[in-house]
């Protein structure tokens, strides 16, 4: 299965994707979680953030499948397991404070985020073909109905450039707000 | 493109190693003469960060639209059974 390649270019598509996926996967993670005393809902969050896992490490050109897609799924869900209830007996204060500190730079990345997700949505969607799902020029200008690979690329930097201004600006008034 | 525009292009080629060698020397330097250039380029980093939470949050949001109509929908019924089982005969 070297160098295979799924199809991720519309939501109908990843829908599909998922859908096998799941059929083929959840039921082997199900069964890992419940044998270690999990719940169901344990076992729905881990197989989905394995399923992120792999997506993002499938769209990377160089990731090639070394083994079947259920034993990959399988292995991250277990590792995510194993991580998760170590973290959970952990009550080291150096280790606090880290998770402290991760929190917080989330909650400000939330903020801007939510920002990004109400007033500009058209470019996130557009800059997020390009580059969380990566999908080739081509693809992401007929998807997104431009005239050319060429115009798409205009309209990607003119998105990022908008993205950056909005960044700093939040980044700024936050600042202010703190003080 | 607008200059602008090619500006924005070069700071991206730079954050992701794509430049030429050549284009990358001339780069570096404007980067030391310009400080403006340089604050460009980390809010561009920041930037992509925010795209990949943005792509990361609308694919959860996918994939747990693919996780309530398997657990929900009939035609789906035989796979949520067997799932729920291993869950319920313990």
């Amino acid at each position: 299965m070297a160098g295979f390649k799924f199809s991720n270019r519309t939501a109908e598509e990843r829908e599909k994707l998922f859908i096998g996926l799941y059929k083929n996967a959840f039921p082997a993670v199900a069964r890992y979680v419940s044998k270690m005393g999990g719940t169901f809902d344990e076992a729905k969050d881990i197989f989905q953030d394995a399923l992120v896992i792999y997506y993002e490490k499938s769209v990377e050109c160089s990731f090639k499948l070394k083994t079947n897609e259920k034993a990959y799924l399988l292995g991250i869900a277990k590792h995510l397991w194993l991580k998760k209830h170590r973290e959970n007996t952990r009550n080291v204060p150096v280790d606090n404070l880290d998770i402290e500190n991760e929190e917080a730079t989330q909650a400000s990345d939330k903020k801007v985020l939510n920002f990004l997700q109400t007033a500009g949505k058209k470019c996130m969607d557009l800059l997020r073909s390009f580059y969380y799902d990566q999908l080739p020029l081509a693809d992401a200008a007929e998807l997104f109905g431009f005239s050319g690979v060429r115009s798409a690329t205009v309209q990607k930097y003119k998105c990022l450039e908008k993205v950056r201004e909005t960044v700093k600006e939040k980044a700024l008034t936050y600042e202010d707000f703190l003080d | 493109m607008r200059t602008s525009l090619i500006e924005t292009e070069q700071i991206e080629a730079h954050l992701m190693q794509r430049a030429e060698p050549g284009d990358q020397l001339v780069f570096e330097a404007r980067l030391l003469l310009e400080p403006e250039l340089h604050e460009k380029m980390q809010w561009q980093r920041e930037a992509y960060h925010m795209v990949k939470l943005y792509g990361r949050d609308q694919l959860k949001q996918e994939i747990d639209a693919v996780h309530q109509k398997l657990f929900t929908h009939k035609e789906h019924l035989s796979f949520s059974q067997k799932i729920r089982r291993l869950f319920t005969n313990r």
